[in-house]
């Protein structure tokens, strides 16, 4: 579980960190290297593809739960707490 | 439970009573019909917007008034008072004490509710729920601005009073057998919700009341001609409602911990995640307010505490939401209308937070500032959050109160037409912000993507009526006719359900 938790979060840190650069880029004075917009929508750009991929894979977890765990399911099983009543 | 309309009492027992459940009733019917009216303005904006031109709404002011009240109402007349209906009913039984630590103080709260409510309809103002300066000071019309104030002011003290009897009656009147550690994580949720409550609220509360004086001229808080700095108050406001978002959002979640739970047939995955969640939330609660404030100049040192503080709520809602699912994992889940309902309110909390995230990173913000993204963003949070956990709570709830079962097939039509409208307004709305169509505009030019994307919203948004007319036929047919329902497991799920205790109503 720890490992997965630490590759977790390196592949956070190898999504801000090169984003890190554009965030304190865009926030200083006006300069003659950076276009603010394109930096920017690059950055949006950017964002979008992690939101949208984190998204496909929590949403997809979700469907495939809602549909294996289902009670129609025939591999549906009664859990542990049923016997006691309790849970 | 009670069962107010299985054995019918004269309405003005109900409505005088101090009792838990009848003010939990009495909040609960007040905010549903709330709901009712807000979501009716909400229909009347869309068809204005639908396409380009005048349609239904006379004028710019008359549309500003509607979309001022839809607001006002659905924050504070529907959401807020519909989290504390079940807080009633809920939070006694859960720590096993009689009633509300207050139970005259919790009658009077309710009570405040309905003058407040005829204050802000009868006046109808025109300046968003934010009511900002300096419009809001120099030229927003008379008795409505005015009424809107008071009606605001009486619905903070309510809120406060709500909040300190849900904190003693947790805190002093707890069974001695139950620790904290051990109590539902509903209740944890109405605990922490009332603590962000009681510090946030009294910050607005003074700006209300600078607000006024500064409409009646003796005062220049808000207003530059008087040296004042209208600035002040969007901090000032926004130190209560970026915490309050978590007021409203906070119970939601904890009617999810009832319903994923009890319809999986196993316990929570992590009880005290879930505690330690709502924990954070309260927290970090505080530390994002100037998020909303990004364009008014503020110093990059500023702006990146503020987003920093904005994106540590990340690791505390995403721990909710793994707790469900985990919860769901190696479950036997029957999906009853509830369970849909929190199943499709989590799968829009995850888009929301994605879209929340783009929010708070300020180079991002400048993108999307003020444009309709917002309104997507914040509706699909109070809507696709809040709405879906609370409306599937309602029909959790529904046996128990009236003793009978609902139309399952009403349901989940219901929630397959909320799912798919909210789906189609409020992501449509993401998309039409990035296309640059600002937000609070009454008319706007013919531009062929605006009018395809307004048309879509609009379709969308009369997809969520159809939805909320059946809600309402469903409610109103099934409390007087529905099925008897079992009242030991009207969900026919087995087990024992560890909250039902009889709650002794006196009038029973």
């Amino acid at each position: 579980m720890k490992g997965i938790i630490g590759i977790g979060a390196m592949l956070g840190l190898l999504v801000i960190l090169p984003s890190i650069q554009y965030v304190l880029a865009a926030g200083d004075s006006a300069g003659e290297y950076l276009d603010r917009r394109v930096v920017i929508w690059g950055l949006f750009y950017r964002l979008m593809i992690v939101a949208f991929t984190v998204g496909t894979v929590v949403s997809g977890l979700i469907v495939w739960l809602v549909l294996r765990f289902r009670e129609s399911n025939p591999k549906a099983t009664p859990t542990s707490y049923e016997a006691s009543g309790s849970w | 439970m009670v069962l107010e309309l299985q054995k019918p009492r004269p309405i003005w027992q109900i409505m005088f009573s101090t009792h838990h459940t009848d003010v939990g009733l009495l909040y609960l019917i007040t905010s549903l019909a709330f709901m009712f009216m807000g979501g009716a303005l909400a229909l009347l904006l869309r068809v204005e917007l639908f396409s380009p031109g005048v349609q239904i709404i006379a004028d710019s002011m008359t549309y500003n008034r509607i979309f001022t009240v839809h607001g006002t109402t659905l924050i504070f007349l529907f959401i807020l008072p519909s989290a504390s209906a079940f807080g009633n009913y809920l939070v006694p039984i859960m720590v096993r004490f009689k009633d509300m630590a207050y139970p005259k103080l919790n009658a009077v709260a309710f009570w405040m509710i309905p003058p407040a409510g005829a204050l802000i309809w009868l006046g109808f103002a025109d300046f968003t729920w934010y009511a900002y300066p300096t419009y809001s000071v120099i030229s927003a019309p008379g008795p409505a601005a005015d009424m809107w104030i008071f009606g605001l002011k009486i619905l903070g003290v309510s809120s406060i009073l709500g909040s300190i009897n849900f904190v003693v009656t947790i805190m002093k009147c707890k069974h001695p057998d139950l620790p904290l550690s051990k109590m539902p994580l509903l209740a944890w949720a109405y605990l922490t919700s009332s603590l962000i409550t009681l510090v946030a609220v009294p910050t607005f509360a003074a700006a209300l009341l600078m607000l006024l004086t500064d409409r009646l001229g003796a005062s220049g808080f808000f207003n530059p001609a008087m040296g004042g700095d209208p600035i002040a108050y969007q901090h000032l406001f926004w130190f209560t409602f970026h915490p309050e978002v978590y007021i409203l959002v906070i119970p939601a979640i904890g009617f999810m911990y009832e319903i994923f739970p009890r319809f999986s047939r196993k316990p929570i995955f992590s009880h005290s995640s879930g505690v330690a969640a709502f924990t954070l939330l309260t927290i970090v609660g505080f530390a994002s307010w100037a998020h909303h404030m990004y364009a008014t100049g503020m110093s990059f040192t500023e702006k990146t505490v503020f987003m920093v503080g904005t994106l540590a709520a990340v690791p505390a809602s995403a721990m909710h939401t793994f707790n469900f699912l985990a919860t769901m994992w190696g479950g036997r889940i029957k999906f009853a209308t509830p369970i849909m309902w929190a199943v499709g309110g989590i799968a829009l909390f995850f888009s929301a937070g994605a879209g929340g995230v783009v929010n708070s990173a300020m180079p991002l913000d400048f993108i999307t500032h003020d444009s309709y993204w917002v309104v997507g963003h914040f509706h699909l949070f109070v809507m696709g959050t809040i709405l879906f956990g609370t409306v599937g709570f309602v029909y959790y709830f529904f046996p128990y109160v009236t003793g009978r079962m609902y139309s399952e097939v009403l349901g989940k039509v219901h929630f397959i037409l909320s799912f798919v409208g909210t789906v189609l307004v409020f992501f449509t709305q993401h998309i039409l912000g990035l296309f640059g169509m600002p937000r609070r505009i009454y008319d706007y030019p013919p531009i062929p993507e605006w009018v395809q994307m307004n048309i879509i919203i609009s379709i969308g948004a009369f997809i969520i009526g159809i939805g909320m007319a059946i809600f309402l036929v469903n409610l109103i047919w099934s409390s007087a006719k529905g099925k008897p329902a079992d009242m030991d497991d009207p969900f026919g799920l087995g087990g024992k359900y560890y909250f039902p205790y009889q709650a002794k109503n006196p009038s029973h």
